[in-house]
């Protein structure tokens, strides 16, 4: 079934879905990335300054 | 001895409560083990290096120990750079950087002894299988399928699963992007190895892959590039945001830039690996979908690049100072460098040039040497006093080897980059009557000797480099303290539901004039879900995991499944038992290191080799052995150019038939006797895969000695020695005289009664060939 299903497409439509894929994965990772507050990426990035446990660690 | 470390506070962030308090330690020891490991294997795997090198300037080095010929060598250095050096210089980072950015110990110190002393296992197999001849003959897979299953086992079962267990019991609740970059490593890793390893075992340490020709191709490709962004790249990113901000006591510079690399850089880099295999007989949408998704993979790539480089604002100063600094830098830098050439070389355009010659060989040492290596070398200069809690032994000898190893990258790549120039103008290089200027190979290659001997010496350098490292690295150990000091924390261990105190979501779009899903869409935009993700590894390992899944299939289906990729050849048969014997010989020996067997659709190479490369060709080649290197000429339509008694004297001394050839000497061929008792095994393999036989199944061996025979005889007539049917040669030579021939072959007519039009299935190869012509004019 999944031959058959397979054989029907158009498999140059592969490669525009993957672009069309991608690009909206993007758009949502670029886009949210941006809106992250400066407070919490300040914390996450200063994380491997440190080896021991520091308070606030239960952080979002 | 212990003593006490920090100790944290009752509560957690937001002043939760939480579970009660634990001490533990971080596990230094097995990071000591994986270091000295990465040493002794960078000095293996660098040295072996520097012998396949000379090998090519001097074939004659070796002559009489076929075990240590270029074909099975190179194998070697290719393995023990990547898996031995590369692989220990990763398993050192993440145990190191685990444990303090998950602020808890190893899950497991059992399950990361095996996996060390199961990693050094695998790494002596391939150091004695490979110079024997055992090989897959798939460019860095070469292993057996014992081997491999060794491989599955300890990378994602023992490593994996120490790994995971230590981030489900780790102490910090957000996982930082360095962790991000190692999950995405587990998992593909093991994806790749499993996916392009699948074979059918016969005899002890032989097999067969189930993929044949195109489908193989693609599958090793597949594998071949995403081992390079998945082992070579994105483990050594997780590294660089690790050690990179320890070194320079900063934090990387922007946290939104590294998630937004991250996520791209794993979607992207799995759709790349069919750019290594432009003009070849895969399909074209799949060769131009890899070669759009390679020109893409340049903006992630940089993301890296320039969040490593821009983690030193305000720090350049101690950059000057500090050679450690100096080694990330260059590191960086040939990241950079290295990942924008890679797209650039994926143009078909420049790809028709670069293909097949040592441009790709300088592409990939720019990055196992600037990148991979001065990654490692920063990391183990910063590794060895912490490591051993003492100084290190000598600054100067560890400045001494920044200089020495960059002046050695650079004497190595630019002679190599000419060489490709050279190779690629040379090969294609066509007169004004219409014929190529350089007919002679032999010529093309003995141009650019005088630029291997000069990559010589750049290696050298490399290599000794790598060698004061080793001296450092032994003269701090000696310099240790009788017993090192294990600092113990205090801590709570976090709660096994985590109550999110922050603010629910808020959209400014509620209260206004909009349907509830646009409300719900600009919350869903802020991201929240993935900073839950960043705290739940295994709901991350999955995103991850269904992230290269799916693309990967997007590729897979439609290369496995659609009939019209691959067009069938009537007139191509299976090949004889002899001709299987004689294949094994051909991998065995390793001869795709050096020739191609995929002629290109590209005037210059139709003049040199013959009519081109079609995928109905290959059907029966498990595996594919189109190679990735013209260091000697294809040999795709090899069979029937020369007499057998030319390809003895070939093997013989390959210059008394083509003076000036570089190829070494294969007299052990010659001397030795084939073993026809095993070709049964080779014959019902093939048959199990597809091969259409009848009495070869029972008769395998006798009509195999048929055929040595009548080659023997052809030998005589044409003046060789007589009494040779039962040696190895006569089985390659068997090989070597089909190559390419089948396509030519005119079909047995059809019986009398046969009014049926051609199908497919059944067209001769001429009438396939005009179609496929036709289709590829469009």
């Amino acid at each position: 079934m999944i031959k058959d299903l397979v054989s029907a497409l158009d498999y140059s439509e592969c490669a525009i879905s993957a672009l069309v894929l991608f690009v909206g994965s993007f758009a949502v990772v670029l886009f949210g990335a941006l809106r992250l507050s400066r407070q919490a990426t300040n914390r996450f990035a200063s994380i491997p300054l440190t080896d021991s446990v520091e308070d606030p660690r239960d952080g979002q | 001895m212990s003593t006490s470390g920090t100790i944290s506070p009752q509560t957690g962030g937001h002043g939760h409560a939480v579970g009660e308090m634990e001490s533990f330690s971080y596990d230094d020891s097995i990071v000591r083990m994986f270091v000295t490991a990465t040493i002794l294997w960078a000095v293996v795997g660098t040295a072996a290096g520097l012998l396949v090198a000379l090998l090519l300037v001097l074939p004659s080095l070796v002559d009489g120990l076929p075990w240590l010929s270029f074909g099975r060598l190179r194998p070697l250095h290719t393995n023990a750079a990547i898996f031995a050096f590369a692989g220990n210089a990763i398993f050192a980072a993440v145990y190191y950087s685990t444990q303090r950015l998950c602020k808890t110990r190893m899950w497991s110190d059992l399950l990361g002894r095996l996996h060390f002393w199961g990693w050094q296992a695998i790494i002596v197999s391939a150091a004695v299988t490979l110079p024997l001849g055992i090989t897959q003959s798939k460019e860095y897979a070469e292993l057996e399928w014992p081997i491999d299953i060794a491989i599955a086992v300890v990378w994602l079962v023992i490593f994996g699963g120490n790994f995971l267990m230590t981030l489900l019991n780790r102490r910090e609740r957000h996982m930082y992007v360095a962790l991000w970059f190692y999950i995405a490593t587990i998992v593909t890793v093991a994806l790749l190895h499993v996916l392009n390893n699948l074979v059918i075992p016969f005899g002890g340490l032989e097999s067969y892959s189930i993929y044949a020709g195109v489908q193989d191709a693609f599958m090793q490709w597949w594998y071949g590039h995403n081992a390079v962004a998945f082992f070579l790249t994105t483990p050594f990113l997780g590294l660089m945001y690790y050690f990179l901000p320890k070194a320079a006591e900063r934090p990387v510079f922007s946290y939104k830039l590294s998630i937004i690399h991250f996520w791209s850089l794993v979607f992207i880099y799995i759709w790349a690996g069919p750019h290594h295999l432009h003009y070849t007989s895969l399909p074209e949408w799949a060769s131009t979908l890899g070669m759009l998704f390679s020109l893409m993979l340049w903006m992630p790539s940089w993301g890296g690049m320039i969040n490593g480089l821009l983690t030193l604002r305000g720090a350049w100063h101690k950059v000057a100072a500090d050679p450690i600094l100096k080694f990330y830098v260059v590191a960086i830098t040939f990241y950079g460098m290295s990942t924008f050439e890679g797209p650039m070389l994926s143009i078909k355009s420049v790809n028709a040039l670069s293909h097949y010659t040592d441009w790709t060989i300088a592409h990939v040492h720019s990055g196992a040497l600037g990148w991979n290596g001065f990654m490692a070398f920063g990391m183990l200069y910063w590794l060895l006093p912490r490591l051993y809690q003492t100084k290190l032994w000598s600054n100067r000898l560890m400045s001494l080897h920044f200089w020495v190893g960059t002046i050695g990258i650079l004497l190595y790549i630019i002679p190599i980059y000419a060489a490709g120039l050279m190779q690629g103008l040379m090969w294609r290089a066509i007169d004004e009557n219409g014929q190529l200027m350089y007919p002679d190979f032999v010529e093309t290659t003995q141009s650019i000797v005088p630029l291997w001997w000069l990559r010589i010496l750049g290696g050298g350098l490399y290599v000794a480099g790598v060698v004061m490292l080793g001296v450092n690295s032994v003269m701090t150990w000696l310099s240790r303290p009788a017993k090192y000091e294990v600092p113990v924390y205090t801590a709570p261990r976090l709660t096994i539901t985590y109550e999110d105190h922050s603010p629910a979501p808020t959209s400014t779009l509620e209260g206004m004039p909009v349907l509830g899903f646009g409300v719900f869409v600009d919350k869903w935009l802020q991201l929240l879900w993935h900073r839950r993700w960043e705290r739940l590894p295994v709901t991350f390992t999955i995103m991850v995991t269904l992230s290269v899944l799916v693309a990967t299939l997007f590729e897979l289906i439609p290369t496995f499944l659609i009939r019209s990729n691959i067009p069938t050849i009537a007139t191509v048969k299976p090949y004889t038992p002899l001709e299987l014997a004689g294949r094994e010989i051909y991998i065995s020996e390793g001869c795709y290191n050096c020739h191609s067997q995929q002629i290109r659709p590209m005037v210059a190479e139709t003049k040199r080799y013959g009519e081109y490369s079609k995928p109905g060709e290959f059907v029966y080649d498990h595996p594919f052995q189109w190679g990735s290197r013209r260091i000697g000429p294809d040999l795709a339509r090899e069979g029937d150019r020369q007499s057998s008694f030319w390809h003895w004297k070939h093997f013989e001394d390959p210059d008394s038939t083509s003076e000036g050839s570089v190829m070494p000497k294969f007299e052990h061929l010659l001397a030795q006797k084939l073993n026809f008792s095993v070709i049964p095994a080779l014959v019902n393999t093939a048959h199990i895969l597809g091969a259409e036989y009848e009495d070869e199944l029972s008769d395998a061996e006798a009509i195999a000695r048929r055929q040595a025979e009548s080659i023997a005889a052809d030998i005589v007539k044409q003046g060789g020695p007589a009494g040779v049917h039962e040696q190895q040669a006569i089985a390659l030579i068997a090989y070597l005289q089909r190559m390419g021939t089948d396509y030519f072959r005119e079909e047995t007519p059809p019986a009398p009664s046969g009014t049926e039009a051609p199908t497919e299935e059944t067209a001769p190869a001429e009438q396939v060939a005009m179609t496929q012509t036709a289709a590829e004019a469009q």
